[in-house]
């Protein structure tokens, strides 16, 4: 029974020294907590097949705020618990009255969780490198249970489709990924995420979504005739993104701003 | 409505559905049927029809109802109008209220709560076609909706009610006995036979009860058999799940963690000067981030370690929910 | 909180798509998502069936009851339309009695089957002025992934169709088929920055400015229309969404209705 799907209330050992986590211990003998596999290294534990993301230390997540205080921007992180993000935790000093300006309502970012106390207050922190306000790209929701079925071994999947697809992608610990490169791109990473989360279950996954990426570009080469008409027309009636150009990433907010004529309302 | 019938029990000792005293009705379970709940069930007990749902742990409001200690936990026994024969008034009754209630109780000895303090975990039963032992089967559902949305328990509580009609205990009451019948004895249970929920109405000797609660506990053993299957089935080869979830967890977790380290000084260390600079543009024209200086090569590096970093914390944050 | 404010960045992502004439899930403005209906599922009810557009997924159930008339239409019967927004359906929704939403979305469902005489009421009379069929309407919403409205609508008249009047349970005399004179089809149409769309997911329904219901028979006719959300519209789109509406309305007619 090294590796075997277990049901919560399974006994997993008769042996209390090898209770790991997501297990527990009644009369002597180990069972499991939860729905899910069993890993048997020193210990027997239970890895869920489902779960919300618990915020714990150090974790790098992506955050959309929903409230700002005085103080505080409070973050949706995709968690039974909210995030704080305190003005001091900005990288540079600001007033109170400018926090809207910096994040507003809907804007998301990456984050890193400062502290946690016992209460589960979730104290966030940008004062470190790569933490930043998300402009531009899209971000994709999986469970967070999945997230290390889109990491890949040692990052071999993160890596892959990077390569494969010229995007840049960051994977929050609480299931949301942000990626952001050429429109296409960005169509294809999400479909192998999909896929990822779809299969996640089977093996060779990586390989698979590497082949599932190689087939894409053939396809884009048969196709590239057609598509020439395509972009032509585009272009005429709407800046595509090319979200490293900053002219274009600017235009893009412009527009954006009639889809939410709440946001950003103070700048003008 | 159908009358009364003359008899329930025939001679060869066959309820009027055919089955034997002690044999429940077929059951089916289906797992993970709502795409927006965190956990689901949809079960066919008889002609019930109940479908559960978990939503959480999540945010509980208002605060005051919050425990700093450990998650809340609400149930919800909901009748569809158009469930029972006549049509039922939506909303609350004083029925399903205390079904809610008593059916929240039959779970707290499980659920772990105190994984999740200041939390709650909602559970929603709705029955959609209501034929006797609703509650119990309610019941069997939301506890596979629990293990489904990850919840840490204990284990399944499985339920059903034991009868008594013609003088003698039957399990699992059908529509007819449940009307006609002299006694009705819904119970639920861990998988150690300890009972979470108990009620009763109607007239019982203490043998017959004696009898009844053995009827129930063997019932409820056969139906956790169904539980169990149902959520081993869910994942139609065994090998590959097992691969897929288990590949991630086998890194070299010190390595990692001195990597990411060393990066993070590299990195806070030249960080600070480009933020200077940045900030009086950001304060004129608010385009903003000073860390969209971030050149693509930096980031990229970045991420890709922090990729390794979350198997890493996969493994701590086990250790939380372990012990 | 989670799933009350939207990031920004899915509203870029959304209208942007618009801007190329695409849609999240690869449709095109006036495709509709994958639709089943089921009927029959709920014995208990006299007429039953669950409607599934993407993954919202709603039960609708009709229940009969023998009542006396309103005043002013003795010879009537009733129609009585109530929809619940079980917190089963979605994280945003909370239990409690019906709130604003989940009335006007009844009511909206309600007048597209009442208005286009869809029933024929005066066969739901038993005598005049006393005793005549009440027929309730009851949606069940059971997974919120968008476009609750078409869903609702579609539960609604698919139930109606299979509904058998039980008059021999009340003594009333022989069942019946629902007398249904015709079949009306709730299209709901959004304007997402301009763009009109049928269909919407849940994502699109969030960002969208407005929305127009629109329930069509199948004479063409309209019998009931509804705006929703805070945009305005042009009348140009009105007309525009009458058409779409309309001809879709008669598309999932043939498609999926008329074979009940």
């Amino acid at each position: 029974m090294d590796r075997e799907i277990v049901v919560p209330g399974q006994l997993l050992s008769e042996n209390t020294n090898e209770s790991g986590s997501g297990t527990y211990v009644k009369e002597g003998k180990v069972y499991s907590l939860l729905y899910g596999v069993t890993n048997v290294k020193n210990r027997i534990s239970v890895i869920p097949f489902s779960g919300k993301y618990i915020p714990s230390r150090k974790d790098f997540v992506i955050g959309t705020v929903f409230e700002i205080t005085s103080s505080n921007w409070i973050f949706d992180i995709g968690s039974p618990y909210d995030g704080l993000l305190h003005v001091s935790e900005y990288p540079r000093r600001i007033e109170s009255s400018m926090m809207r300006e910096i994040f507003n309502i809907g804007d998301s970012a990456i984050l890193r969780i400062k502290d946690v106390d016992a209460s589960m207050k979730i104290e966030l922190t940008l004062r470190e490198k790569g933490l930043r306000k998300i402009k531009g790209g899209r971000l994709i929701t999986v469970p967070s249970t999945k997230v290390p079925r889109v990491i890949g071994h040692n990052g071999s999947m993160v890596s892959m489709l990077k390569k494969e697809t010229e995007c840049e992608i960051f994977v929050g610990q609480n299931g949301r990924i942000w990626i952001n490169g050429k429109d296409e791109n960005m169509d294809k990473i999400s479909e192998a995420i999909d896929m990822i989360i779809r299969e996640s279950h089977t093996s060779g996954l990586t390989d698979k979504i590497s082949q599932f990426l190689q087939v894409q570009k053939e396809n884009e080469k048969d196709s590239e005739e057609e598509k020439v008409e395509d972009i032509n027309t585009d272009l005429e009636t709407v800046e595509t993104a090319e979200p490293e150009d900053t002219e274009d990433a600017e235009k893009i907010d412009e527009i954006s701003r009639k889809v939410d004529q709440l946001l950003d309302t103070e700048e003008n | 409505m159908a009358n009364k019938p003359e008899k329930f029990i025939d001679e060869n000792g066959l309820r009027l559905d055919g089955r034997a005293v002690d044999e429940i009705r077929p059951m089916t379970i289906e797992i993970g049927v709502l795409s927006r709940a965190d956990g689901s069930c949809y079960l066919e007990w008889g002609k019930n029809k109940i479908l559960a749902a978990v939503y959480g742990p999540r945010e509980l409001h208002p605060r005051r109802m919050q425990k700093p200690d450990e998650a809340i936990v609400r149930y919800r026994y909901n009748m569809a109008a158009f469930s029972v024969e006549d049509r039922a008034r939506p909303g609350p009754s004083r029925r399903s209220i205390e079904i809610s209630k008593v059916s929240r109780d039959a779970f707290a000895p499980i659920v772990m709560t105190k994984y999740y303090p200041s939390a709650v975990i909602d559970v929603f039963a709705e029955v959609l076609q209501a034929d006797a032992g609703t509650r119990t089967a309610a019941i069997n559902a939301a506890s596979i909706a629990l293990a489904d949305a990850g919840i840490p328990m204990k284990g399944l509580i499985s339920a059903c009610a034991v009868g008594k009609v013609d003088g003698q205990l039957v399990l699992d009451l059908n529509k007819d006995e449940d009307n006609y019948g002299n006694a009705d004895l819904p119970v639920a249970m861990t998988q150690d036979g300890e009972i979470s929920l108990l009620q009763m109405d109607g007239n019982l000797t203490k043998e017959e009860f004696k009898k009844a609660l053995e009827m129930a506990t063997e019932g409820c053993r056969q139906i956790l058999e169904i539980q169990k299957e149902a959520l081993k089935k869910k994942f139609a080869s065994r090998e590959e799940v097992v691969e897929s979830l288990i590949e991630v967890d086998d890194i070299k977790l010190e390595e990692i963690q001195d990597e990411i380290e060393i990066i993070e000084e590299d990195l806070e260390a030249c960080d600070f000067e480009e933020e200077e600079g940045i900030e009086v543009i950001v304060v004129k024209t608010d385009v903003s981030e000073p860390a969209d200086e971030t050149s693509e090569e930096e980031f990229t590096e970045f991420t890709d370690n922090e990729d390794s970093e979350i198997d890493e914390t996969e493994d701590s944050e086990e250790e939380k929910v372990g012990e | 909180m989670s799933s009350e404010v939207m990031s920004s960045l899915k509203k870029d992502y959304i209208y942007n798509l618009m801007l190329k004439g695409k849609r999240e899930d690869g449709r095109s403005f006036d495709e509709y998502r994958n639709i089943t209906i089921q009927t029959h599922v709920i014995d208990k009810a006299e007429g039953s069936a669950k409607v599934c557009i993407g993954d919202t997924q709603v039960l609708v159930g009709v229940k009969l009851q023998v009542g006396a008339p309103f005043p002013d239409s003795p010879d009537e019967g009733v129609i009585i339309t109530n929809l619940e927004m079980n917190p089963i359906a979605s994280p945003d929704f909370e239990a409690g009695p019906p709130k604003e939403d989940a009335i006007e979305m009844a009511r909206v469902t309600d007048r597209g089957i009442r208005e286009s005489g869809a029933i024929d009421l005066n066969k739901l009379c038993i005598t005049e002025g006393e005793e005549v069929w009440i027929v309730f309407i009851d949606v069940h919403i059971l997974n919120d992934d968008g476009n609750l409205q078409d869903a609702s609508a579609l539960g609604a008249i698919a139930a109606l169709m299979t509904a058998k009047i039980p008059a021999e349970r009340a003594g009333k005399g022989e069942d019946m088929m629902m007398p249904i004179r015709d079949i009306p089809v709730g299209v709901t149409v959004v304007d997402i920055g301009g763009e009109l769309m049928l269909d919407p997911g849940l994502a699109e329904e969030t960002v969208a400015d407005s929305k127009l219901t629109i329930a069509s028979n199948q004479n063409g006719s309209i019998s009931a229309m509804q705006k929703t959300g805070e945009g305005m519209l042009t009348s140009e789109q009105l007309l525009k969404a009458v058409d779409m509406a309309c001809a879709k309305a008669e598309e999932i007619r043939e498609k999926y209705l008329l074979s009940i």
